[in-house]
């Protein structure tokens, strides 16, 4: 019971936390990162190495990039985040010193960039791809490159890499195209192109992890080192598993894992995901909730004609195939349409409020008609948004002068189907849903919208059903319901919440232990509520 | 805190011990006395609104645990679901008694219809005592409500002897799938998946109506509302990727911990078979009986993966993964395979703000690459294809084979006719 009442007094807090703290409403969610100062960022890598905590219990040996003499071993290395256009340089030194018994000098480390043209690597001793830095601790490495296209990109050692990459050796690299702006809806892209804008981005760097290889490793028995029967039973996101997934970023019960994947938005909110494969395996990672459109790949955005014809080689899908070394770009959006029901619980004619992703098209009336007509057309060229012939769907029709159709009193359900010929013509069967047919005259608003359906089945009682963490308690958005106790809690705005997860389902587990691995939750919260 | 469950509980079963269940129409002959707690149906409650909504189809799902056999002859427990349309609640939990299909039944509605999908959890005949909830995912499901989502982090699973009755209003086309996601790496490894695609809605256009160049006529159907009558075809076949680990399967029936760390799948299937079984055009019969003498053996594997055809026709291959653990790659060589569709999509660009349509990006493959949870959609013009019998099989080549033994496992024919 005390838990019950904990996350009630949970969901009040958040609540006056929304009224009190306007100013995090329309705040954007960026990712964490190092920027440096463009056009020259430097930054300062030392190879290090430490634990990892996986939340079945286990403390993994790891080596990482760390930021800087003072900063601490981190898994991934920090994600770089630098301007199109920018000289970067990154300094590298090697401070890894195996453990065993008896202690031993780490191996040589280095740094490449793919997707990256003319590196210069400077320093250190020659290697196979690159300059490499030996774990002396001074020695120091020098790459340097032109951040020329915008994207997402990753970096990793270029020194045995089978071992090095395993042991944590990797990072983001994310270039901001020229006249990016995260204040400025319209520069805020992740390409020179607006199809590309978004409201909040997410990083999504997923890796894999053989939690039997790195204690060989850590006691300096690599001759038994064999990346042959690789067999992964770790799966992170940006370096934590879930649940830590979902944990706050830099929280202190895990200090080398600072990234976390919490992703939150509202309806209708372009949500940028920026996937990296960055470990050994394939990993085909499903949203929930609805289509993404995959506008890159690789840093490149999916254009027939580059820099011409913006992304229109662009596929949508529900699950994204995330290859070692790749990195794609989709814009995921929830909108809420077509439910068949109104996801806010309203009524039509209630007090709301009518939000703006209740209409999936609109326009209005090109023609008076009068109570007897069943046919309308709309201005031209507007038709096409609502659904194509055969299909029949319901609209409201409602007086210009009102804001919506709640404040209408004489607003008429319809239902409508296009004509085959003409997409701005449709015919219309009047005064559905107990609504009276009415004369309307030109420029009346006609919408395809759910707004006032009821739910068209009823919930079983709580006491048949079992719910999540992540459960409300009600079907609407933004309201809450009677829970059992211990169950629910998670959602203080009562947000729709969605699995982001690898869809080859024993990723979702931390070393035999359900529910865990490559997993987020993504929260479509109601309005108002606020994204940090 | 469980007090009102327990009262409830109590309750109930003083009132089903005084009155005496009817006699019922039990399909199970032999099966022992009807249990009077056993037959409780108040948690049932299939919603199906007839007349009041004429765009409502209805379908009826149980879940529970079954066996199926494998190519090479093993029996292998599963959980998995099975179709109930038509059964009365009263008798629901005898009829469905260990009854789990592989596949699950495959779910099919139009473009433009309502689905009301119930599902009842009739617990466990092998394992009682597993309390497991389950749920339907509607995997790819456009605008999910999360309330429907079947995912029960953000949702619920539905209780034992319970039933909940999801709601779809089916606005676009495509190879969708669905399993249940309560726990999902260990009951997806046991087998509750399914096939799941809605028709077009182009198909039910009036005779004549012309789309672009290309005239429409009834009886042509589309995978999706393409505007060009380029996804017309003429015979399609469901294949769904799948895959078994028999040790995860024995421990769940020898009442062991999941052991996810383990897992590696050895069964790798069409539609829930091995070759040769999936070219048996006939049910596969299980052997549950040996497991529970009062069960009689049941035909458990219901979908052949046969493709067959006759020369010059379109065939359409919706394929699916539900692998829990890898990808695949299916080749034919011998036919071309056109991909029209991805993530139930049509596989074109997007729309331009003035809504003309985006680039078409079908592209002819010999490959199809998926893993779990991912879809497509394939046609193959058979018109230059010269009849005879072809193979469609993993390219993986260690997956031809069902467990120890070879030539098996992920293959099919495709006859032409």
């Amino acid at each position: 019971m005390n838990r019950e009442r904990k996350r009630m007094w949970t969901k009040e807090a958040a609540t006056l936390a929304v009224l009190l703290l306007g100013i995090a409403v329309g705040s954007h969610a960026t990712i964490l990162g190092l920027t440096g100062t463009s056009p020259n960022p430097t930054f300062n890598f030392i190879a290090k190495q430490g634990y990892i905590s996986t939340p079945d219990g286990n403390s993994i040996y790891c080596w990482g990039y760390a930021n800087g003499a003072t900063g601490a071993f981190q898994l991934p290395g920090p994600t770089l985040i630098v301007n199109e256009g920018d000289t970067v340089t990154i300094t590298l030194q090697n401070q890894i010193s195996i453990p065993g018994p008896p202690a031993v000098p780490g191996p040589a480390v280095s740094m490449i960039f793919p997707g990256q043209q003319n590196v210069s690597a400077s320093g250190g001793t020659a290697g196979v791809l690159t300059q490499e830095a030996p774990s002396d601790g001074t020695t120091t490495v020098t790459y340097t490159f032109v951040a020329a296209h915008p994207g997402t990109y990753t970096y990793f050692s270029g020194t045995r890499m089978e071992l090095e990459v395993e042991m944590g050796l990797y990072g983001a690299l994310i270039v901001r195209p020229a006249g990016f702006d995260p204040n400025v809806a319209a520069n805020r892209r992740a390409y020179d192109d607006p199809a590309s804008q978004y409201d909040h981005e997410y990083l999504y760097l997923l890796s894999d992890l053989d939690p039997t290889l790195h204690p060989l490793v850590e006691q300096n028995k690599l001759d038994q080192y064999d990346n042959t029967t690789f067999f992964a039973n770790n799966w992170l996101v940006t370096g934590r598993c879930f649940p830590d997934t979902m944990a706050d970023p830099n929280v202190g019960y895990l200090p080398s894992q600072p990234y976390n994947t919490a992703p939150l938005t509202h309806p209708g909110e372009k949500v940028l995901l920026r996937f990296i494969g960055a470990g050994h395996d394939l990993h085909p990672l499903h949203h929930h909730g609805n289509n993404a459109l995959m506008i890159a790949k690789d840093g490149r955005l999916l254009e027939s004609a580059p820099g011409v014809s913006g992304p229109d080689l662009a596929v949508s899908d529900f699950t994204e195939t995330v290859a070692p070394g790749e990195t794609i770009d989709a814009i995921w959006v929830w909108y809420g349409y077509h439910l068949g029901w109104d996801e806010y619980g309203h009524t039509l004619g209630g007090p709301g409020p009518f939000q703006p992703n209740e209409i999936y098209a609109q326009s209005t009336l090109a023609s008076s008609i009068g109570v007897a007509d069943t046919t309308i057309s709309v201005p031209a060229g507007t038709g096409h948004a609502f659904l194509p012939p055969p299909r029949t769907f319901r609209a409201i029709i409602w007086g210009a002068g009102y804001a919506n159709p709640d404040l209408d009193p004489n607003r008429e359900v319809v239902t409508a189907t296009r004509s085959l010929t003409n997409p701005d013509t449709f015919t219309i069967t009047r005064a559905q849903e107990g609504t009276a047919a009415q004369a309307w005259s030109v420029g009346s608003i006609i919408a395809d919208t759910d707004h006032g359906l009821p739910l068209p089945v009823t919930m079983p009682s709580i006491q048949n059903l079992e719910f999540g963490q992540y459960a409300s308690g009600s079907p609407f958005l933004g309201q809450s319901g009677a829970l059992p106790p211990l169950q629910g809690g998670f959602n203080p705005y009562n947000g729709y919440y969605y699995m982001f997860h690898s869809h080859n389902e024993k990723e979702i587990v931390n070393n035999n232990v359900f529910p865990g691995g490559m997993l987020t939750m993504m929260g479509v919260l109601p309005y108002g509520a606020p994204i940090p | 805190m469980n007090g009102m469950r327990e009262l409830g509980w109590a309750a109930l079963l003083a009132a089903s011990l005084m009155a005496a269940p009817a006699a019922r129409a039990d399909n199970l002959p032999g099966s022992r006395p009807p249990d009077p707690y056993r037959s409780r149906t108040e948690g049932i409650d299939i919603q199906c609104p007839g007349a009041t909504d004429p765009k409502a189809v209805c379908v009826s799902i149980a879940c529970g645990d079954g066996f199926v056999k494998m190519a090479d002859g093993s029996d292998q427990y599963i959980f998995g679901f099975q179709d109930v349309a038509g059964i009365d609640p009263t008798v629901m939990w005898s009829y469905g008694r260990l009854g789990a299909e592989f596949p699950a039944p495959t779910i099919w509605a139009k473009e433009g219809q309502h689905l009301y999908l119930t599902l009842t959890n009739l617990g466990m005949i092998m394992r009682p005592d597993l309390f497991d909830p389950h749920t339907i995912h509607f995997h790819g499901f456009p605008n999910a409500a999360s309330i429907f989502d079947g995912e029960p982090m953000a949702s619920f699973g539905v209780t034992q002897n319970n039933s909940v009755t999801y709601f779809y209003d089916l606005q676009e086309p495509g190879t969708f799938m669905y399993h249940c996601h309560q726990e999902a790496s260990e009951h997806m490894q046991m087998g509750m998946l399914g096939q799941l695609y809605i028709l077009a809605a182009q198909d039910d256009l009036p005779d004549g109506t012309l789309l672009g160049t290309f005239t429409h006529h009834t009886g042509y159907k589309y995978v999706y509302d393409d505007g060009d009558g380029s996804t017309k075809y003429d015979v399609e076949v469901p294949l769904q990727m799948s895959s078994f680990d028999p040790h995860f399967h024995a421990a769940d029936l020898g009442i062991q911990p999941p052991p996810f760390a383990t897992m590696v799948d050895v069964y790798p299937m069409l539609n829930g078979r091995g070759y040769p079984d999936t070219v048996n055009p006939g049910g596969i019969m299980n052997n549950r009986n040996a497991y529970r003498s009062d069960i009689p053996n049941k035909v458990a594997q219901k979908i052949p993966a046969l493709i067959t055809c006759t020369q010059g026709q379109k065939v359409l291959l919706r394929i699916s993964s539900l692998s829990t653990t890898e990808f695949n790659t299916l080749t034919a060589p011998g036919f071309p395979m056109l991909v029209v569709g991805t993530g139930a999509h049509l596989l074109r660009g997007p729309d331009k703000p003035d809504g003309t349509p985006g680039k078409n990006l079908y592209y002819l493959t010999q490959t199809i690459t998926l893993g779990g949870g991912e879809s497509t959609d394939v046609i193959v013009d058979t018109t230059n294809v010269p009849r005879g019998t072809y193979f469609l099989y993993t390219s993986n080549l260690n997956e031809l084979s069902n467990d120890n033994e070879d030539y098996g496992g992920m293959m099919t024919e495709f006859v032409v006719n």
